[in-house]
């Protein structure tokens, strides 16, 4: 069978930068995939090809099927990609709970209908009672939250995850890692997580996939990957030369 | 709560010219069918500038839009008032999509921009084109009617009762746009054009399309201009550039809405029962003395705005009137 | 084909004046990116202060602009720190409202104080010299034009010298790019947002001293200038000073070449028709970098 998205050779530049250098990979249905990589290394630009925010200057991308590589957001969104930004992004003015009912409302016309799907996604993402509050006034943890709800409301069958665990308390972080397991168990969803903290993705992902110089430079499970000396002197060359 | 204020509200709206009227009055009629006006067009422009959050300051050509179509068709075909209203709504809503696809390429200022630029390029073109009267514009014969209900079906009405039935057709437009706004708040394109406001971004992320919606809200917008467009025209029995492509109809509805409250459906309203009258009330009591004329009005709205802006600039309505109000009657929401 | 040439002459001389206009909104909207819709209002201003000092003082325009500078660069800093501070932080729509609030007051003020009556400058040393004209090669210039163009472009170099060229000037592309980390190099950014507007309204109200040579005055000239200015601004690329200086100068051409093919009331519908054009096929202006 083939794979669920297939990012073949792309390539993205920014005038002289190459933020992604003839990236290919390929996520199955049912995975759990971690993509980690130094500060600068191309995660979010793969994510914005992959989602259609930016577009690829060279190299293809076909997810479920389809070629995507020229398509707009709004259209991969429908084809059953959803994605959470690096930097939050909700709906600030709106409530917790109207903010997931968009979400909803990409696979129904009807407001009720659309209002207890988002009522069950607060609840799974454990927001509830936070439903009239308006977005803008949730904490950091409650606010990424939010985001995975309002993107799971979309009923996707990939979910991209950037850095859903930044800046959180290792209390929060270990909750968001039980919600993303509970999210691949209970919804049936494919995942990949953008990482730069090892000891997060490692024990979640399936499998490993490591940027360095938006170039890929490992793809495998993450016992074998974290032993790849490649890998171990990217991440530890830019973890020292960072400190 | 809401529904008793509602209630009376109307119950005074529909009530209060009656005693005017068999005084003998026609002025406050005149004056409460501007305000109307106003509230509806505010609460056209709501839907692009408060929900979908792009500022659009271009909308009076689309009531210039309804108000030319109307015209032509009553004029040259003799296609009456409501029907003209009909079709001056379905026209702007139809060009304004057709103009607007485009720009929404544009973001921000660039769109703001966009928008006085079609308006300053409609100008010229409503100005010159001789098959709509150039710069001369149309002129509405008044048609004799059968009684109120021949008057009525032609929107057309003059002597004692001119004002009080054009103030009455600016009622019953002015409660079809609020009913259908409404509607529009709680249904799905009231979600999507404030997620597009909130983050456009974002809102593409989960599957909507930006540019469709903000189309789609600009048109709305449209067609509630048009439809204000038809009823001025009829009032004024007349069309022409350089009345109904003025800036003040994109201004005054504006004003109207900030100072009532910005993407909430009564705002408008609220501003525009504060803003109207002051002219008048201004007009009046200045009368033919030294400062008549000489803008007081408008000096008097540009400090409220600039009031408005600097410390409220959610508006009049987002302010905590359930807790005031709350204290002495529980019941309150 | 002379009929062209000359078209386009007196389009880039009017260009320059235009630039005059634009660059103090260059300034507040295009560098600090705060929206002010009352520019064409400080313009208004300046006008009529040119059109008082002559009337009252037989005080030429051109030297008024030293007074008419000073007292609108101290006017925006008051605006800016009684007004503009406060709906800064806050929805940009605020600030469009505040501004057209500004608009509001500033143009009635002036219609109470003087009425709506149109008035004429008379006499100026620029007008003088309106019977000398120069001819090259069949096209004429217009001497009292090619003055004033020659000082906008002037006033222009001086401009960019001190934003592009002075430690001041780097104070401000400083803030406008990160407020906070201005903050962290010891720059106040509410300091140089408030000089930003004063320099701003200065140079719109000089721009105002050199048009009265030219236009008449009435309160409500400013708005046909806003539009204007808003579009070069935007066709330059928001910010860029020389892109302003370029675009006005199109914009100047537009509108003359416009009028030789059609009626007059045209020459603002094919500036914004191009601004259409061009926003289409570069959304980032014609100048812009990004
Ligand atoms: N829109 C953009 N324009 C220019 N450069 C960009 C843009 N987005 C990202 N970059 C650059 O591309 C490189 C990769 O960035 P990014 O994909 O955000 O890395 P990561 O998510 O792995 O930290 C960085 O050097 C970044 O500065
Ligand atoms: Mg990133």
């Amino acid at each position: 069978m083939a794979p669920l998205l297939q990012v073949e050779s792309s390539t993205k530049r920014f005038g002289g930068l190459l933020a992604n250098r003839e990236v290919s990979l390929a996520i199955e249905a049912g995975e759990i995939v971690g993509l980690i990589g130094p500060n600068g290394a191309g995660k979010t630009t793969l994510f914005n090809c992959i989602t259609g925010y930016m577009h690829p200057d060279e190299g293809r991308i076909v997810f479920d099927g389809a070629d995507v590589t020229r398509t707009r957001p709004e259209r991969i969104c429908r084809l059953g990609v959803a994605r959470t930004w690096q930097v939050v992004r909700a709906f600030g003015r709106m409530t917790a709970l109207e903010n997931v009912v968009c979400g909803a409302l990409q696979r129904t016309n009807r407001i009720a209908e659309a209002r207890a799907r988002a009522g069950a996604l607060l609840e799974f993402t454990e927001l509830r009672g936070r439903g009239d509050m308006p977005a803008a006034t949730l904490t950091l943890a409650d606010k990424k939250r939010l985001e995975i709800a309002r993107a799971l409301a979309t009923r996707p069958k990939l979910l991209l995850l950037d850095e859903a665990m930044s800046g959180l308390t290792p209390i929060e972080t270990a909750a968001a890692v039980k919600l993303v397991r509970r999210i691949h168990e209970e919804l049936q969803v494919t995942i990949c997580v953008v990482e730069h903290v090892m000891e997060v993705v490692m024990p979640l992902s399936h499998r490993v996939i490591v940027l360095d110089y938006g170039v890929k430079i490992a793809d495998g499970a993450p016992q074998a990957v974290v032993r790849d000396s490649q890998v171990i002197r990217a991440y530890l060359g830019d973890r020292r030369a960072a400190r | 709560m809401a529904r008793l204020a509602l209630v009376l509200g109307t119950l005074a709206a529909i009530l209060y010219p009656i005693p005017l009227q068999i005084q003998g009055t026609t002025y406050y009629q005149t004056v409460g069918f501007l305000v109307l006006i106003t509230a509806m067009l505010g609460v056209g422009w709501n839907v692009i500038g408060g929900w979908a959050g792009q500022f659009d300051f271009g909308p009076q050509v689309f009531f210039g839009v309804g108000a030319y179509t109307a015209a032509l068709l009553y004029v040259k075909l003799g296609v009456e008032a409501w029907l003209g209203l009909l079709a001056g709504v379905a026209a702007a809503a139809v060009i304004c999509a057709v103009l607007t696809y485009p720009l929404t390429r544009l973001r921000g200022h660039y769109f703001a921009i966009s928008t006085v630029a079609i308006w300053m390029i409609a100008q010229p073109i409503g100005a010159t084109w001789e098959y709509i009267g150039a710069a001369q514009g149309l002129f509405i014969p008044m048609k004799a009617h059968a009684g109120i209900v021949g008057s009525a079906v032609a929107l057309q009405f003059s002597g004692p009762t001119k004002a009080l039935g054009y103030y009455y057709s600016a009622l019953v437009l002015f409660a079809l746009t609020v009913a259908l706004m409404a509607w529009v708040e709680r249904s799905k394109l009231g979600f999507y054009f404030r997620a597009i406001r909130d983050d456009q971004e974002a809102a593409e992320s989960i599957g909507i399309d930006s540019r469709l919606y903000k189309v789609l809200a600009r048109s709305i917008t449209a067609g509630v201009f048009a439809a204000g467009g038809v009823l001025y025209a009829f009032w004024a029995l007349s069309v022409f550039p350089e009345q109904v492509l003025e800036l003040n109809w994109s201004t005054l509805p504006i004003m109207a809405t900030v100072v009532g409250g910005i993407g909430r459906l009564w705002g408008p309203l609220l501003g525009a029962v504060i803003l109207i009258p002051i002219s008048q009330i201004m007009s009046t009591t200045l009368g033919t003395g030294p400062l008549a004329g000489r803008g007081i009005d408008l000096i008097v709205y540009g400090l409220i705005i600039v009031v408005i802006a600097a410390f409220r600039p959610t508006g009049l309505l987002s302010l905590p009137w359930a807790r005031w109000f709350g204290r002495r009657r529980p019941a309150a929401a | 084909m002379t009929e062209l040439a000359q078209a386009v002459v007196n389009g880039l001389q009017m260009g320059f004046l235009y630039a005059l206009v634009a660059v103090g909104l260059t300034i507040i909207w295009g560098l600090m990116e705060m929206i002010n819709f009352a520019h064409g209002e400080f313009l208004m201003l300046g006008m009529f202060g040119a059109w008082w000092l002559s009337a009252g003082f037989h005080l030429d325009p051109l030297l008024a602009i030293v007074p008419i500078a000073l007292a609108m660069y101290l006017f925006g800093m008051l605006v800016y720190q009684q007004l503009m501070r406060r709906v800064q932080g806050g929805d940009p729509f605020t600030q469009i409202f505040a501004t057209i609030g500004l608009l509001f007051l500033l143009q009635n003020a002036v219609v109470a104080g003087f009425t709506s009556d149109y008035r004429f400058v008379n006499d100026t040393f620029l007008q003088k010299l309106g019977g000398v004209r120069l001819t090259l090669l069949g096209v004429t210039f217009a001497v009292p034009l090619l003055l004033a163009a020659g000082l906008a472009l002037l006033l222009f170099l001086a401009l960019y010298l001190l934003i592009e060229r002075t430690e001041f000037g780097l104070a401000l592309q400083a803030t406008s790019e990160d407020r906070d980390a201005a903050r962290l190099v010891g720059i106040r950014p509410q300091r140089m947002f408030a000089v930003a507007w004063g320099v701003g309204a200065a140079l719109v109200a000089i721009a105002g001293a050199i048009l009265v040579n030219f236009f008449s005055v009435y309160p409500q000239v400013g708005l046909q200038f806003t539009v204007l200015a808003y579009a070069i601004v935007a066709l330059g690329g928001f910010g860029s000073i020389l892109g302003t200086l370029l675009a006005a100068l199109l914009v100047g051409v537009i509108q003359s070449v416009t009028v030789v093919y059609l009626p007059p009331a045209f020459k603002d519908a094919f500036v914004f028709a191009s601004y259409l054009l061009i926003g289409l096929f570069r959304p980032q202006g014609l100048f812009g970098r990004f």
